[in-house]
C-alpha cells in the first residue's frame, strides 16, 4: 500500500503542471526604478521599466546566457537552438512540453500549457495595426505572407486565425518561421522580451485593459496590475523546473563568484521582488544606504562620495573605503549604446553633401570639447564614441578612431577655407554672404542646460551664431520628422547585440524613422544592403569599416559618448552579475540572511 | 441665499467652458505629440497615423473639442494615452495619498499658524513678536528643495527618526510613520508665510475702533481677541484657506516625489512629461470645479462669520 502511494505521488508529480516551488517566499529583493512603467502588455510597451517587469513574467523563445561574455543566446522555452535551413530563412523551433502559464481565472481552473500557437499569436500581435506595437520595426516585412495579412486587415485588427506561411505552428510544439530574406539577427529578435508568449484567451478576455493583466510563463507573477509606486512580483508557483547552471567566465572574478554561489539553485531563488519607483536621486541613494534597497545604480551626485576615481584615468575606479569596509561591492558596465548629435542632412545650412557643407559640420565637431563634457558632465564615467557600432556589439572595430578631436583652431581654418567669412559683427556668414545661424534642439532639464553651455562655448569659438529650440522630446521628434530641426542630440541603445541594429541608423531608406539625420549616401546604402546578407565576420567588418569611413567623411553625426554605469551592491546579495542586454537579473539573485 | 447659490452655479458653466477652451487650445498649440512617445522606436508613418487615429487626433479640432465637452459632462475622461488605464481609476487611486498628506498638512499648518499669529499679535512689538517675525523671514528665504534635501538627509538618514521614504495601504501607518517627515518639511515651508499673513490680519483688526470700544466696555483681552478680533480677522483667513483647498487634489509635487508618496502630484508631472492629455484634462477640470465650489463655499462662510455680509 505504501509503495502504491509513493508511485501515485510520483505519478502526480510527473504529470502535474505545477513544479514544486523552489523560491524562498520569506525572502524579498528590494530594488528601485527611476520612473513608472507604462504597462504590462509586451506588445504595447517599450520603456525599460515596463520591459524590466515583463521580462520576469513572459518567456521569449530564446534568451541570453547569464554569465557568458560576449553575450550568447541559449534556448529558453525551446528544447534546443533551432534548425535554420533554406539559406537562413526557415527556422524550426521545438517548444518544450510541460511549460505552463501562471494560473488565471480566464483558464477556468485548468492548467494552460504553452504551445507553438501561442508564439504565432504573440508575434503576430506586433504586426496588428490596432496594437501599434513599438517593436513592429523588428518584424515588419520579415515573414512570408505577413504583408498580405496586414494589408487584408485594412487598418483593423488582424485575422489571427488566418495562417501565413511565414509564421505557423506545425504541430502542438513545433513552430516554423519563414523569413522573406536571410537575416542573421533574427534569433536576437526572438530573444527580445517583447516577443514573449501571451495566451490568446487572456488577451481577448481582458481586451479592454491588456496592460493590467500580464499572464505569462515566466518566473514571476505581478501581484497587482495597477501601476503604483511600489510594484510587487511573487514567484510563479507554476514555473518550470530550472536550475542555475551557467558556466563562469574564468577571467571575471564576479562571474566566478556568482557561478560558485548559485550553482544548482532552483530559479527563481527569491520569492518576492519589490520594486519601488523613486524618481529623485537623493532618496534612491539614501534608501540604499539605509538598507531599503539591496542594490542600485549609483546616482551621479553620489559618485564622488561612493567611488575613488583615479584623476589620471577616471574609468579606473574603486568603491570608497566607507562602503567597501561594510562589505559592499561595485559592478561596472559600459552601456551598449551610442550617443550622437545629428545634423539634418536635408537642411540647406547644416545639411548637404557639398564640401563647404561638410566643412561646416566638421568645424562644429572639431569645436566641441567631448573630453571636457565627459569629465564635467559625466564625471569621467563615459568613453567617447569612435565607431557607429559600440564596443560589446558584434561588428565593433576597437581600432577605429571616428572622433574628430577637439581643435578649434583647425575648425576656424576649415571655415575660413570653405568661405564662411567673419562679418562686421564678428560672426561668420555663409559662403554666399547670407547670415549664418544654427539652431540646436534641446530638452529643458538642468542637464540639458549644462550641455547647452558647452555647445554655446563651442559655437562661440568658431564664431558661428547658435540658438536653441527647447521642447519636450515628443515635440522635437515631431519637428525633426517634419524636417524643421537642424541639430539634435540623441542616444540609441542596443535592441540586440549586433552591429546591424546601429548601422541601420544611417541607412537612407530609414530616414524619418531610425535615421534621424536623414543621411542618404548611395555608397553607404549599397554597403548596408550588402552587409545584411553576411553574418558577423571579417567580410562584413570590411563593409562596416568602409561605412564608418563614409560617416566620418560626411559627418552627419558628431559622435558623443557611451556611459559607464556603476552599481553598488549590499553584501547580502548573491548571484548578481550585470548583463548588457538582459534587463533584470532578479531571478538569478539570492539573499543571505 | 439659495438664489445666489443657484446664480453662482449657473455662472460656473461659462467659466468651465472657457477653461476647457483654453486648455484645449494650449494643448494643441504647445503640447507634444503623444504618438511619438507611444511609437517608441517604431516611427513609421503608418504607426504614427494609426496611433493618432486611435487617440482621436486625426479628427478635426472642433470634433475633438466636442468629445472633450462630452467627457466633462459625463466625467468620463476615457483612458490614459500612455498606460491605457482608465483615468478615473488612476485618479481615485492617487487622490487618497495626496489628501492624506495635504489634509494633515493643511490642518496642522492652519492650527499652528493661527495659534502663533494670535500669540505674537497679542504680544505685538514684544521680543517674542520680533523673534517670530525674524525667524519667519529667514524661513521664507530658504527654498523648499533645501528643506526637503536637508530634512531627508539629516532627520531620516542620519538621525534615523523617520523612514527615508515609503507608503503603506494602512492609513494609520501612513499617518504615524510616513507622513510626519514630509509634514514637518511642508510646515517649514508654509508656516512662516501663514504666520506673517495671519498676524497682519489680526493686527489690522486690533487697531479698529470697535476693539477699542470693546476694551472700553471692560471686556477682558481674551474676550476681545477671541470674540471680536479673531472673528473679524477670519474673512481673509477663510479666503486664503479656500484658495488652498482645491490644490489639495494635486498634492505636493516635490514632497511626493522625494518621499515616495503615490499621490496626484507625481501623476501630474508624469502626465505632463508624457503628453498624456486625458489625464491632464481630467486633473485640470477637477481642479477648476474645486476652485469654483470652494469660492462659493467661501462666500457662504463669509456670511456665517459676519452677518453684515449679504449674498445677493
Amino acid at each position: 500500500m505504501k509503495d502504491f502511494r509513493v508511485i501515485v505521488s510520483a505519478l502526480c508529480l510527473a504529470i502535474s503542471p505545477l513544479s514544486a516551488l523552489a523560491a524562498d517566499m520569506t525572502k524579498t529583493l528590494n530594488v528601485a526604478f527611476v520612473t513608472f512603467p507604462t504597462g504590462y502588455d509586451p506588445a504595447k510597451v517599450s520603456d525599460a521599466y515596463s520591459i524590466g517587469i515583463n521580462s520576469n513574467i513572459f518567456d521569449p523563445l530564446v534568451t541570453y546566457d547569464y554569465l557568458a561574455r560576449p553575450v550568447s543566446l541559449i534556448p529558453n522555452t525551446i528544447e534546443a537552438m533551432p534548425d535554420i535551413t533554406n539559406d537562413g530563412t526557415t527556422y524550426t523551433l521545438k517548444i518544450q512540453p510541460g511549460i505552463f502559464f501562471s494560473a488565471d481565472p480566464i483558464f477556468g481552473g485548468e492548467p494552460r500549457e504553452l504551445i507553438a500557437a501561442d508564439y504565432v499569436y504573440s508575434i503576430k500581435r506586433h504586426l496588428d495595426p490596432t496594437i501599434n506595437s513599438p517593436w513592429s520595426y523588428l518584424v515588419d516585412g520579415k515573414f512570408v505572407g505577413a504583408e498580405e495579412m496586414v494589408a487584408a486587415a485594412n487598418g483593423g485588427a488582424l485575422d489571427y486565425d488566418a495562417e501565413i506561411e511565414g509564421l505557423k505552428a506545425i504541430d502542438r510544439y513545433t513552430l516554423e518561421i519563414n523569413l522573406t530574406a536571410t537575416n542573421y539577427n533574427f534569433m536576437y529578435v526572438l530573444a527580445t522580451d517583447a516577443f514573449g508568449a501571451v495566451a490568446r484567451e487572456v488577451i481577448e478576455g481582458y481586451a479592454d485593459n491588456t496592460n493590467a493583466h500580464p499572464v505569462g510563463t515566466g518566473p514571476y507573477i505581478l501581484k497587482e496590475g495597477e501601476i503604483t509606486s511600489v510594484i510587487e512580483l511573487v514567484a510563479n508557483p507554476d514555473y518550470r523546473q530550472m536550475t542555475f547552471d551557467f558556466a563562469a567566465d574564468p577571467t571575471d572574478p564576479v562571474s566566478v563568484q556568482v557561478a560558485a554561489d548559485m550553482a544548482g539553485k532552483q530559479i527563481p531563488v527569491i520569492g518576492n521582488v519589490r520594486i519601488s519607483v523613486i524618481e529623485e536621486e537623493q532618496p534612491v541613494w539614501l534608501s540604499f544606504l539605509d538598507g531599503q534597497l539591496d542594490y542600485t545604480g549609483i546616482p551621479q551626485p553620489a559618485l564622488r562620495d561612493a567611488l575613488v576615481i583615479n584623476p589620471d584615468d577616471p574609468l579606473d575606479v574603486r568603491l570608497a573605503d566607507t562602503y567597501a569596509d561594510q562589505g559592499m561591492t561595485l559592478q561596472r558596465q559600459q552601456a551598449l549604446e551610442v550617443t550622437y548629435t545629428f545634423f539634418n542632412m536635408a537642411d540647406p545650412v547644416v545639411g548637404g553633401y557639398e564640401p563647404a557643407q561638410i566643412a561646416l559640420r566638421r568645424a562644429i565637431a572639431l569645436s566641441f570639447p567631448i573630453n571636457e563634457t565627459i569629465a564635467r558632465i559625466r564625471r569621467g564615467q563615459a568613453v567617447p564614441v569612435q565607431y557607429v557600432v559600440p564596443e560589446g556589439v558584434a561588428g565593433n572595430n576597437p581600432n577605429f578612431q571616428g572622433q574628430t578631436g577637439y581643435d578649434p583652431a583647425q575648425a576656424n581654418a576649415l571655415l575660413d577655407a570653405a568661405g564662411y567669412m567673419i562679418g562686421p559683427d564678428g560672426m561668420r556668414t555663409q559662403p554666399d554672404g547670407a547670415p549664418l545661424s544654427v539652431e540646436m534642439a534641446t530638452g529643458t532639464s538642468a542637464i540639458d542646460r549644462e550641455w547647452n553651455e558647452f555647445w554655446q562655448q563651442a559655437f562661440d569659438s568658431i564664431k558661428v551664431t547658435l540658438t536653441f529650440q527647447e521642447g519636450q522630446w515628443s515635440e522635437l521628434a515631431k519637428a525633426n520628422r517634419e524636417g524643421t530641426l537642424q541639430m539634435w542630440a540623441l542616444a540609441w541603445g542596443a535592441d540586440y547585440p549586433d552591429g546591424d541594429n546601429f548601422m541601420q541608423l544611417l541607412y537612407g531608406p530609414n530616414t524619418g524613422d531610425a535615421n534621424s539625420a536623414g543621411f542618404d549616401q548611395p555608397e553607404y546604402n549599397r554597403m548596408y544592403e550588402e552587409s545584411l546578407l553576411l553574418p558577423d565576420g571579417p567580410e562584413r567588418q570590411v563593409l562596416y569599416d568602409a561605412m564608418n569611413e563614409i560617416v566620418v567623411g560626411y559627418q552627419p553625426w558628431i559622435f558623443g559618448d557611451i556611459r559607464v554605469g556603476s552599481t553598488i551592491v549590499h553584501p547580502n546579495v548573491m548571484g548578481l552579475k550585470l548583463h548588457p542586454i538582459l534587463n533584470t537579473a532578479w531571478r538569478y539573485v539570492d539573499l543571505t540572511e | 441665499m439659495w438664489a445666489y447659490v443657484l446664480r453662482r452655479v449657473l455662472q460656473m458653466i461659462p467659466t468651465l467652458f472657457g477653461v476647457m477652451l483654453l486648455l484645449f487650445i494650449l494643448f494643441n498649440w504647445v503640447g507634444g505629440d503623444p504618438a511619438y512617445i507611444l511609437a517608441g522606436k517604431s516611427l513609421s508613418d503608418e504607426t504614427l497615423a494609426n496611433i493618432r487615429a486611435q487617440l482621436g487626433l486625426d479628427q478635426s479640432l472642433p470634433v475633438q473639442f466636442l468629445i472633450f465637452v462630452r467627457q466633462v459632462l459625463t466625467f468620463d475622461f476615457g483612458t490614459s494615452w500612455t498606460t491605457q488605464q482608465p483615468v478615473s481609476a488612476t485618479i481615485l487611486s492617487r487622490i487618497g495619498p495626496s489628501l492624506t498628506l495635504m489634509s494633515a498638512w493643511l490642518v496642522t499648518s492652519t492650527a499652528l499658524a493661527l495659534g502663533i499669529a494670535g500669540l505674537v499679535a497679542y504680544f505685538r512689538a514684544s521680543l517674542l513678536d520680533r523673534v517670530v517675525t525674524l525667524v519667519s523671514t529667514v524661513m521664507m528665504s530658504v527654498s523648499v528643495l533645501v528643506y526637503i534635501i536637508a530634512g531627508q538627509y539629516f532627520l531620516a538618514y542620519k538621525l534615523q527618526w523617520f523612514p527615508v521614504l515609503g507608503w503603506s495601504d494602512n492609513l494609520w501607518v501612513n499617518l504615524t510613520t510616513y507622513v510626519p517627515l514630509p509634514l514637518i518639511l511642508g510646515l517649514a515651508v508654509s508656516l512662516a508665510p501663514d504666520v506673517r499673513f495671519y498676524r497682519s490680519c489680526f493686527l489690522e483688526e486690533m487697531n479698529h475702533d470697535y476693539v477699542r470700544t470693546a476694551r472700553a466696555k471692560g471686556l477682558s483681552e481674551r474676550a476681545v481677541m477671541v470674540r471680536h478680533v479673531m472673528r473679524n480677522a477670519m474673512i481673509p483667513i477663510v479666503t486664503q484657506l479656500m484658495m488652498y483647498l482645491p490644490f489639495m487634489i494635486v498634492g505636493a509635487l516635490l514632497l511626493e516625489r522625494f518621499f515616495g508618496i503615490p499621490g496626484m502630484g507625481r501623476e501630474v508631472l508624469l502626465a505632463v512629461e508624457r503628453s498624456d492629455f486625458p489625464m491632464i484634462k481630467a486633473i485640470t477640470i477637477y481642479i477648476v470645479i474645486a476652485i469654483m465650489v470652494f469660492n462659493l463655499l467661501a462666500d457662504i462662510v463669509y456670511q456665517m462669520i459676519d452677518p453684515r455680509v449679504q449674498l445677493k
